[in-house]
């Protein structure tokens, strides 16, 4: 799982407390990082849908990148190129995402997520 | 929704057990689909709900897919191709509302059981798909132009597939249906509901979250493109 689709992902337990289902937290986190090819265009594009204060906050708590709280005004390739990095280049190889509303744990095993529920939990 | 005993033994269990003979016999993308997926403006984000072996995920590579499947085999296939996957189902998606420009659910909404379910797949699509983003939806028909014909719309639909490769001697064939002896074929039965005109159509505007763009029939499918509103 690219952190980009961590920013995505919310917890969807029924009952689960929607103030408090976003974003997942990681734990016991392996990291890898991958080669994706750059295009500033892209990057461009995607930043204003991306929950920047999630990535941010993510990026620092995984010691991936420190990327600054407030978007720039003025975004350089230096700057594009770091999100690009903790975006598409990162990727969460084994972890726990845990909800801080209802404790729910969804395991990464191989990259994977796997984001069932149990049959009580729908 | 609570899960449904059909669509666990004839839907979830089947797809796991055929995953790697589907997946061998899924490679070509649908014309309707590859067009759409082409059109997109550059640096979307999108999903791909039900995505098989992943044969949609590489199609354009300026936009970026998710893609999810319920069934984890198919998933594992989906990863070792590098693509960005996770396993989950379309009656409760993990996404935040609205996240997504895009959703593709191609030949997915068929294998739910009923109308209640079939909307409330749809509901999820929509939710999280931005206001202005479009999904596409493919789903079988029950008028075939091709050798298969029905008369009911809810079915059971035979996946064959040679024993000695994907089922070699001392294997479990659990599930299987039973054939006659000396067959070559192992069989599993897969659930269907197939739609019939216009259903599609009145399931997505029933929704009364998007409005249809363009619908129609490709290949034994309906299929229907919609803008959220």
């Amino acid at each position: 799982m690219r952190l980009i689709t961590h920013n995505m992902l919310q917890c969807h337990a029924k009952g689960c407390d929607p103030s408090q289902s976003y974003p997942l937290e990681l734990k016991e986190v392996q990291l890898e990082s991958l080669d994706a090819e750059y295009s500033e265009d892209f990057i461009r594009r995607l930043i204003p849908k991306l929950d920047w204060n999630v990535l941010v906050h993510t990026a620092f708590a995984l010691g991936v990148a420190e990327l600054p709280k407030e978007l720039p005004d003025v975004q350089d390739e230096a700057f594009l190129r770091k999100v690009h990095q903790v975006a598409l280049e990162t990727r969460v190889k084994e972890a726990q995402m845990v909800c801080n509303g209802c404790g729910h744990v969804y395991p990464i095993k191989d990259g994977v997520p796997n984001m069932l529920l149990q049959d009580n939990e729908v | 929704m609570q899960p449904n005993h059909l669509e666990t033994t004839h839907v979830h269990e089947v797809y796991n057990l055929i995953a790697d003979h589907f997946s061998a016999t899924r490679y070509k993308p649908w014309p309707v689909v590859d067009s759409f997926l082409r059109e997109l403006e550059k640096g979307s984000l999108g999903a791909d709900v039900g995505c098989g072996n992943g044969k949609y995920l590489g199609v354009n590579k300026e936009v970026f897919t998710v893609g999810s499947d319920r069934s984890d085999k198919l998933i594992e296939i989906v990863q070792k191709r590098g693509f960005e996957a996770m396993v989950c189902d379309n009656l409760s998606l993990p996404y935040r509302d609205a996240c997504f420009d895009f959703v593709i659910s191609i030949a997915v909404i068929h294998h739910m059981s009923s109308p209640e379910r079939r909307l409330e797949a749809l509901k999820e699509l929509l939710r999280i798909t931005r206001t202005g983003g479009r999904i596409l939806v493919f789903v079988w028909a029950f008028e075939q132009e091709g050798k298969r014909k029905y008369q009911e719309q809810d079915v059971f639909v035979p996946w064959k597939m040679p024993k000695k490769i994907y089922c070699p001697e001392g294997q479990p064939t659990k599930g299987s249906t039973p054939t006659e002896e000396g067959s070559q074929d192992i069989v599993y039965q897969r659930y269907y509901h197939l739609f019939v005109k216009g259903e599609l159509d009145e399931l997505i505007t029933r929704t009364g979250m998007a409005t249809i763009e363009t619908s129609g029939y490709d290949r034994d499918n309906w299929y229907c493109v919609a803008r959220k509103t």
